[in-house]
């Protein structure tokens, strides 16, 4: 077989997986019909899921389409799903409360939300998600005034809620609350700077297996991440198993001179890490 | 059609995977193999013939997603709905490298009800595409004595693409 006939292939695949289809059956039943009835049944289904988690997260409140306030990305197909870069942009200079990340089919849907301190700059969040299934992505900002904005994406991969955290337990929480902090940029007093935080947690959520002993690990997760700089509020982050193992959060804040930045990171088994970091670094 | 003689290839990353001799123990969601010793592949067409003529007893071996203990008590915990193949008994951790005693004795239970206590009985084990758990849950309804166990690991997403129907089941544990 020639490596020219199997492109034809990848291209129609690449047109499947955008209905969230498994490929190797949809050459099985190909029919145009079914594939376009199932596309409009699963669009239905994916509306009513957002619907019910709108309601079970913001109650009552109505939601405004945020396409020009809020951009999310992520990649298309990730290698690990349960390791899949998600970046919040803001879109406009309008001042943002705090902002929710919903990974729509994960059992735990709400895998991140950040409130916004005095000292945040929060144009620009970075994390890393664990993805169950083919799901939307929502991303809602708050504004001061208390408006929801939403944004949304569709992201293809699956399996990142089971996947094991590393070689085995023990391995894998070696050095737990370890902390480093990394400046993205120049440090110049009042000027907004990115920081890349990585802390060593596995972030067990309960349903993967350990290698060694093939029993489930229990669950323990990072619930909440405070950061400040001189004791003002850089932002609170209130996490739940769908971050990844090692979080890496990049965040951004406003220095108005030399100072330290605190992070204190709070584990479901009540651990407290706790690290200061110099700013400018050294 | 012609398309299909392509795809088995594109569809698993990398080579075929060979058969194991044992029970598979690495990750459960992976590269499959293609073949079950001692019991036969279906695929999603064949499957709803099987269906239809009667007499099968299906079961899903999906794991089912756990509320961790030590979440925040308002945190959202909302599992997607379990879609089955209709009639379909759902037994999470039947599928398992090594299998808890407890899994164990419900699994054998529940296949012996629903066969009658007949080795003959038609058997279909599935859980996803790429997805371990069900070949070993096939494996293991032929190692206790299953003569026509039936493998489709084509899982639930071949069988909503396929445009067959679903219905909902919570999962039989210990």
């Amino acid at each position: 077989m020639g490596v020219t006939r199997r492109l034809a292939p990848v291209l129609v695949l690449g047109t499947l997986a955008v209905l969230g289809r498994s490929a190797a059956t949809c050459a099985e039943d190909d029919s145009q019909a079914i594939m376009r009835a199932h596309a409009a049944e699963d669009a239905a289904e994916r509306a009513a899921r957002w619907q019910e988690l709108q309601h079970a997260i913001f109650g009552a409140r109505s939601l405004q389409d945020g396409a020009a306030v809020i951009q999310i990305e992520a990649p298309e197909h990730a290698l690990d799903a349960a390791l899949v870069p998600i970046t919040l942009t803001m879109k406009s200079a309008a001042p943002i409360k705090s902002l929710y990340l919903v990974i729509d089919n994960n059992p735990a849907p709400v895998a991140g939300h950040f409130t916004f301190g005095p000292r945040a700059d929060p144009r620009t969040v970075k994390l890393r998600v664990r993805v169950n299934q083919y799901t939307f992505i929502h991303a809602v900002a708050e504004t001061p005034d208390g408006k929801l904005y939403v944004s949304q994406h569709f992201v293809k991969m699956s399996g990142g809620c089971s996947a094991p955290a590393g070689a085995n337990d023990a391995e894998a929480l070696k050095d737990v609350g370890l902390m480093k902090l990394h400046l993205l940029g120049p440090f110049s007093p009042g000027k907004p700077l990115q920081a890349q935080l990585m802390i060593r947690h596995p972030n067990f959520n309960g349903m993967q297996m350990d290698p060694m002993t093939r029993d489930y690990t229990p669950a323990r997760f990072i619930r909440t991440i405070d950061a400040s700089y001189d004791g003002a509020a850089v932002f609170h982050l209130d996490a739940d198993i769908s971050l990844s193992t090692d979080p890496v959060i990049t965040f951004g804040f406003l220095p108005d001179k030399k100072g330290t930045m605190q992070l204190v990171v709070r584990d479901s088994s009540n651990a407290l890490f706790n690290h200061s970091f110099d700013v400018p670094a050294g | 059609m012609a398309l299909a003689a392509y795809l088995p290839g594109l569809a698993i990353a990398g080579p075929a995977v060979k058969e194991p001799a044992g029970y598979w123990m690495g990750a459960s969601h992976g590269p499959v193999t293609t073949t079950l010793s001692g019991g036969t592949v279906i695929h999603t067409r064949k499957l709803a013939a099987l269906l239809q003529a009667g007499g099968v007893l299906v079961i899903d071996v999906s794991d089912a997603p756990r509320r961790p203990a030590n979440m925040a008590a308002d945190a959202v915990w909302l599992p997607l709905p379990h879609p089955v193949i209709p009639g379909a008994l759902w037994i999470p951790g039947a599928g398992q490298g090594a299998i808890a005693a407890p899994v164990d004795k419900l699994y054998r239970e529940h296949l012996a009800l629903g066969t009658d206590n007949d080795p003959a009985h038609r058997l279909v084990i599935y859980c996803h595409r790429n997805c371990w758990l069900s070949w070993n849950a096939a494996k293991r309804a032929i190692s206790y004595g299953y003569r026509n166990v039936y493998w489709f690991p084509d899982g639930m997403e071949g069988w909503r693409a396929a445009g067959q129907p679903t219905a909902s089941a919570e999962p039989l544990l210990p």
